[in-house]
């Protein structure tokens, strides 16, 4: 990475909110445009970081951190970023939670990171969301994928019922994908409940969802 | 008990407000901060630590972020929290010791130190895999004739009368007591109708485990099992089934099963943390017994080097400071009819043992998420290497958790979950198959060729 980006690029990796943003300022003030400042710097930084988290070499904190970061700096661009249709860095936008009858976060949470650090934008429900809840963000956002996770058993109908209302609505079945993953959750149980995408860890869910957006590398 | 849970109560209605996610930065910058000014550094490639001091440091980094931290309840959005004063006065509250089950198929759980020549309780099950209806029984059987076995837990039923289970409604405390049902029936079978049990894993909501715990149900001599949501959170359907628990005087064992990369990082704050957890679970919720199945976000096992490590450490500090009976779960990711499984089950136990557990859990095997991929003979097999290793130190554990973790290590990525339980047992006799046998056999007989006492065993 060229060194015109080493500030930057040290903000993310140590967490540093304010000199991200700072930093990410400055270089557009002098005249870098945006485009190169995500291209160039945040979308590498954020990929290594996935990729050391996937081999766990950094951790959860880490790339919460690393998010925090960027989110940040696109606060601080907002006024460029929105002038500029080409410059929209999302890859995609996604609605996440933890179905009815489940309490479990942390699982969530890393899908959740690992998918922002590789450029998507993520809106949390959280826990024990119902099905109706989850589709009703989604649509209220325009999300591209519904992401639902269960560790538990008995949630999995919940989960199923959130696909049917994805797919017996004209709209959403059109332009929504629903990926799932978590402990009880298979492949074969995905496939057959009409899940778009299906993700064993995080590393295959951020695998899925750019798949998902035709993005696949 | 009832005071405490009242104080309990109305701390979390009372205590300092903050968002679950303020909350979850709390928790990363506390275990940060103790991990640093702590020094909590383990020496590179040692599995089971010797290293006193830093054992010690674990223990008060421990007690100083746990009072710093708290435990947070989602039901309220407050802070249950206890100063470090009140921690320490509170750990000296619990109980050493407790009778489960009944008759003459009741065991005594014990605290242990580390080293201790008397080996732990072995609650051999599968803890909450899931299983089909038709196979509950014949599975459990598996189990419960294993004279190895001194308690036990069921799986969790997939359907009940062939319906899916769903969390939260009626649908769950039917499968609650056709679990109360098929157990008493398995237990039965086995000749041991007074063995202590846990289980109700799937009710994730108050409705199924509280219907099924009573003189009819899930007995007060049992186990009454709940599990802490990670990290450190918890909410009123897991106090509700806490305060039920305590008025039937059944015996509350609580787990939390940390993640191994999530909010406490490496294996340094992942041994803070589970020393941690154990305490919330004795001093916030009055547990009997705590346990834990720290938990590898990929490979969703325990076996890995760096929870080995961190598990140790932890499992000592608690046993060098506290007399709480703690208990660990073997989570391998191989399954049955796989050597994997065995050499998960050799390294685990051993460091388990030697760390002071006072009871060790499962083997819950292929993660304990593969349909019937569980059979008693694991079972057998772990009870075997938990009264072995009850005659090692640690430098000689180490040594023989070194050598089975070189073979399996490797398998860890590829997640051999081996075979159903049909294909490694005769269902209708609940006997193992002969190939099952020949490869724990032969897995025995490398064991004792290790240093690790196999041999004769059982037959004491």
């Amino acid at each position: 990475m060229s060194e015109a980006f080493e500030a930057l690029e040290r903000a993310i990796r140590g967490g540093d909110v304010a000199a991200g943003a700072a930093e990410a300022a400055r270089m557009v003030q002098a005249g870098r445009s945006p485009k190169e400042i995500f291209r160039d710097c945040i979308e590498p930084t954020l990929a290594d970081i996935g990729d050391r988290f996937s081999r766990l070499e950094l951790f959860l904190p880490e790339m919460m951190e690393a998010a925090d970061v960027v989110k940040a700096v696109q606060e601080a661009l907002r006024p460029h970023l929105a002038a500029d249709p080409s410059l929209r860095t999302s890859k995609g936008k996604i609605v996440i939670c933890t179905v009815s009858g489940d309490l479990h976060d942390i699982g969530k949470n890393i899908v959740r990171a690992m998918l922002e650090v590789n450029g998507f934008e993520v809106r949390d429900l959280g826990v024990d969301v119902s099905p109706a809840a989850a589709v009703d963000a989604a649509r209220e956002t325009g999300a591209d994928i519904l992401a639902l996770s269960a560790l538990m058993l008995p949630s999995l109908p919940y989960m199923r019922d959130a696909i049917d209302m994805v797919r017996q609505n004209e709209t959403l079945r059109l332009r929504l994908k629903v990926l799932v993953g978590g402990g009880p959750v298979s492949r074969d149980w995905a496939r057959a409940a009409g899940a778009d995408g299906y993700g064993d860890d995080a590393i295959e869910a951020v695998r899925e969802a750019r798949a998902l957006m035709g993005t696949a590398e | 008990m009832l005071g405490r849970l009242d104080d309990v109560v109305e701390r979390s209605l009372r205590g300092p407000s903050l968002e679950e996610e303020a909350f979850n930065r709390l928790v990363v910058q506390g275990i940060r901060r103790v991990v640093r000014e702590y020094e909590i550094r383990p020496e590179k490639g040692v599995l089971v630590s010797h290293e006193e001091a830093l054992i010690d440091r674990v223990w008060q980094a421990a007690l100083d972020f746990l009072a710093g931290c708290g435990v947070y309840c989602q039901s309220t959005g407050r802070v249950i929290r206890f100063g470090r004063e009140e921690i320490e006065a509170l750990l000296h509250e619990a109980p050493a010791e407790i009778w489960m089950g009944e008759g003459s198929d009741a065991r005594l759980e014990r605290c242990r130190s580390v080293e201790d020549p008397r080996p732990p309780l072995n609650m051999g099950s599968s803890i909450g895999s899931p299983v089909s209806e038709e196979l509950f029984v014949p599975v459990m059987v598996s189990y419960a004739q294993e004279p190895l076995v001194d308690v036990t837990c069921g799986p969790s039923l997939m359907t009940v009368r062939g319906r899916e289970i769903r969390s939260g409604s009626p649908l769950e405390i039917q499968a609650a007591w056709r679990e109360v049902e098929g157990m008493r029936e398995a237990l039965a079978r086995a000749g041991r109708p007074g063995m202590a049990w846990t289980g109700m894993m799937l009710s994730m909501t108050q409705a199924g485990q509280l219907s099924a715990a009573g003189p009819l149900g899930l007995r007060a001599s049992d186990l009454h099992t709940f599990g802490v949501i990670s990290e450190l959170k918890t909410n009123f359907d897991i106090l509700n089934k806490l305060t039920h628990t305590l008025h039937i005087g059944g015996i509350v064992d609580p787990y939390a099963n940390p993640i191994y990369g999530g909010l406490a990082g490496g294996a340094e704050g992942m041994a803070v943390m589970i020393t941690a957890a154990m305490l919330a679970l004795s001093v916030i919720f009055m547990a009997t017994c705590v346990g834990s199945s720290p938990t590898h976000p990929f490979h969703f096992n325990d076996t890995g080097p760096e929870l080995l490590m961190a598990s140790s450490l932890a499992f000592q500090a608690l046993a060098r400071h506290t007399h709480l009976m703690t208990n660990l779960t073997v989570t391998p990711v191989g399954g049955p009819g796989t050597e994997t499984l065995l050499y998960e089950c050799i390294a685990f136990t051993v460091l388990s043992t030697v760390s002071g557990a006072s009871r060790i859990l499962g083997p819950r095997s292929a993660t304990g998420s593969i349909p019937n991929h569980f059979s008693g003979l694991e079972a057998r097999f772990n009870g075997e290497v938990m009264r072995a290793a009850s005659r090692l130190r640690r430098n000689e554990a180490e040594e023989i958790v070194r050598r089975a973790l070189t073979k399996y290590e490797s398998d860890l990525d590829r997640k051999p979950y081996g075979k159903p339980f049909p294909e490694v047992y005769d269902v209708e006799t609940a006997q193992p198959r002969p190939e099952w046998l020949r490869i724990v056999d032969a897995v025995r007989e490398e064991a004792v060729g290790w240093g690790l006492g196999l041999d004769g065993v059982g037959t004491e």
